[in-house]
């Protein structure tokens, strides 16, 4: 007993740090979405649920939603694929391994809005290295308006959250594969088990702890993206890439709208909270223990 | 353990969105000045702004004033300005920091008001140094809440030396308008360096639609619900600048395009025009000494229909905190700033033009602006569009018909978010 009470007074910072700069602000976030305070003023009036009414049939947030949908599906299927590619090449014990791995996790360290702003430049359809180098390579026909044409905008800003993330996912998912028992191989092996065969029956299944956590964390991730949209598109071209965090980002200091941006929060809250449980039930039922 | 596990998801959940909400509500953790009288009887004010750029000159400014009233200090702060737009009304309201602070125009001019975090400065004697006409984006219900203290011309630049080489002159309707383009790309000149991605159809937007709506309270209608974007001003606007984009008088995917992009094909001279405004001149030289630079407003109607000449923005509204501690000494300071040396010393410094009278201006680039001040223009039509969101509905209807969405439907797409927007 004496011991659990000195165990909960370590307890006791953490929980009030948490309480005070995440549970308060989200509670104050909930307060704010009955209201339709513009962030300024110091007086406002309760407006009961019209601002999740009015969130819910905007045009701009709809649009918005399935942006984020459309740009979470495109990073999380890519991500995972090729963070999976890279740990396969890079688990073997070669010379370089080392010095890639580096180079594929270099990206994660960079800060985004840094990342935002260089790949906007390199973007650029007239100055850009991307449509420069592609033009010297002589395959202009691949050249295109990167995140100036509406229809694959969205895409090329995915591409460039695949790149600074995937490097990390793959240290994840090396992780995995190096967990796996080595017996386990020469077994299957030993039954005459094909290269896919192989990864198939004892990999992929043994590494589906891992890929949870890359699936949940990348769908996290991808899904309250905002810096790098910020910083290379702001939500453009006509709302091709905004997604609900930058529509939240205008609502409340483009427009002077935290009431109605408050619910906003609210519901991406809820949808966020509603896509880590599907994840995770989903994902669950793969695992598989030796 | 089971239970714990459950427990994880909805904290993982609760802190994401957590952090996203605590991020948005922008904590205040500017360093602030002591904001009182200290021991000796000195007063420190603090004046808190988001042009970082002009820090040098206002120090000197500052250190001007000090030397002229000693028992006052003046402590600057600067945030960038897209934070300056999200943060300042935490950090102001209480009247801590920002005894004396800066505004933009428009949305946050009317939502500061409306919150009442301005003095009131009608009457002071300082407002006389003003142009009368410059300074009316800093009132409300006939009170001068603040003071715009830079004048921006958001018209297109043109590079003279360009013109001249191909004996052009500056149109007087569309149809000059559009042989003039059509002259300059045969010549292998783009004839509108436009960053479509960014500034450019905020900025070109004004001037095109200028005498196309000859009012300046044409978007105020609209977002009253007494005009529609899908009315004829609006999709006469739209396209034009479809046509400007489908005869390739911008430069090849201009939508892609952003500001320095688009700048740097007019400084290396490859673009005869840069749709921006006044303020890009300073630098534009800056980077190529060689170039001699004008303004141009585009005019979209008949000659004898055109009404302005031109686009004017007053920006860089200088306040007095409501709550500051130290009003007079607050509005000391921006009776120092009044002064017409103390303006052209700043205007000189920064390359800004700025609202008050009898300055003098030591570069051309500065002079094309003063040329201006004798011309018929109007207060940039974006920027009396209150709300931020119908802002961006007015602009994006632009990239809407760059991006090959026909004029009437883009009009169409804009009104439909106004038309949620009204009455709220």
């Amino acid at each position: 007993m004496k011991n659990r009470i000195q165990l909960s007074l370590f307890l006791i910072p953490g929980l009030l740090l948490y309480v005070g700069l995440f549970v308060f602000p989200t509670l104050t976030g909930l307060f704010y979405s009955f209201t339709d305070w513009d962030g300024v003023s110091p007086s406002y009036a309760f407006v009961g649920l019209d601002n999740y009414k009015d969130s819910l049939s905007s045009i701009v947030f709809r649009k918005a939603f399935g942006n984020n949908v459309e740009f979470m599906l495109t990073v999380v299927i890519a991500q995972t694929f090729i963070s999976l590619v890279l740990a396969l090449l890079l688990v073997r014990n070669t010379k370089t391994r080392i010095v890639l791995r580096a180079l594929y996790f270099l990206p994660a360290i960079l800060s985004s809005v840094s990342v935002g702003l260089i790949w906007a430049f390199m973007y650029d359809p007239s100055i850009g290295l991307i449509n420069y180098g592609l033009n010297e390579a002589g395959m202009s026909s691949i050249a295109r308006n990167w995140i100036g044409d509406p229809k694959i905008a969205i895409y090329s800003i995915a591409a460039v959250q695949v790149w600074a993330h995937a490097g990390q996912m793959m240290i994840v998912f090396i992780a995995g594969l190096q967990g796996i028992p080595a017996e386990l191989y020469e077994a299957a092996r030993m039954d005459g088990g094909s290269k896919w065969q192989v990864f198939r029956k004892v990999t992929w299944p043994l590494l589906a702890p891992s890929a949870t956590i890359v699936v949940a964390y990348t769908t996290i991730q991808s899904f309250k993206a905002f810096d790098l949209i910020f910083t290379m598109t702001d939500g453009g071209p006509n709302y091709a890439t905004e997604i609900l965090t930058t529509y939240i980002y205008h609502t409340a200091f483009g427009s002077y709208s935290f009431g109605l941006a408050s619910a906003g929060s609210m519901i991406f809250l809820v949808l966020l909270a509603l896509l880590t449980l599907l994840q995770f039930k989903a994902l669950r039922a793969d695992r598989v223990s030796y | 353990m089971k239970k714990n596990k459950k427990l994880i998801l909805p904290l993982v959940s609760m802190l994401v969105m957590s952090i996203l909400l605590s991020a948005c509500g922008g904590g205040d953790n500017a360093s602030s000045g002591d904001n009182g009288s200290s021991g000796s009887g000195k007063v420190t004010i603090s004046f808190m702004h988001w042009r970082g750029e002009d820090s040098e000159a206002l120090n000197k400014t500052i250190d001007a004033f000090e030397k002229e009233n000693p028992n006052i200090n003046v402590e600057m702060q600067t945030l960038p300005s897209d934070q300056y737009q999200s943060t300042v009304q935490s950090k102001i309201s209480d009247g801590s920091v920002g005894d004396v602070f800066a505004s933009f125009p428009g949305a946050q001019f009317e939502a500061f008001t409306k919150a009442g975090l301005f003095t009131d400065l009608s009457g002071s004697s300082f407002l006389s140094a003003y142009n009368p006409k410059l300074i009316e984006a800093g009132q409300h219900d006939g009170k001068q809440y603040a003071i715009p203290y830079q004048l921006v011309y958001n018209d297109p630049i043109y590079n003279v030396k360009l013109f001249e080489k191909y004996g052009l002159t500056l149109p007087k309707d569309w149809e000059g308008f559009l042989a003039l383009c059509q002259k300059l790309k045969d010549n292998g000149i783009i004839p509108i360096a436009f960053a479509g991605a960014d500034i450019g159809p905020g900025q070109f937007m004004n001037t095109m639609v200028m005498n196309n709506a000859p009012s300046d309270d044409i978007f105020t209608k609209v977002e009253a619900g007494e005009a529609k974007l899908t009315d004829e001003f609006w999709v006469k606007t739209l396209t034009q600048i479809k046509e400007l984009n489908d005869k390739g008088y911008f430069q090849q995917d201009a939508l892609g395009t952003k500001d320095p992009a688009a700048g740097a094909l007019f400084i290396q001279e490859k673009a005869a025009m840069l749709a921006s405004g006044s303020y890009q001149l300073a630098q534009n030289k800056q980077q190529n000494p060689n170039l001699e630079q004008k303004l141009l407003a585009p005019i979209t109607v008949s000659a004898d229909q055109a009404k302005y000449e031109g686009v004017h923005t007053t920006t860089f509204m200088l306040a007095v905190n409501s709550k500051s501690k130290h009003p007079e000494e607050s509005k000391k300071f921006l009776e120092f700033l009044s002064n017409p040396d103390v303006a052209s010393d700043y205007a000189n410094q920064t390359g800004q033009n700025v609202t008050v009278n009898d300055v003098k201006y030591d570069t051309p680039e500065l002079q094309v602006a003063g040329e201006w001040a004798s011309k018929k223009t109007v207060f940039q039509p974006r920027f009396t569009i209150l709300n931020g969101d119908n802002q961006k509905a007015v602009t994006n209807s632009i990239q809407a018909v760059l991006s090959g969405t026909s004029p009437e439907e883009a009009a169409q797409q804009a009104q439909a978010i106004i038309d949620q927007h009204i009455g709220k």
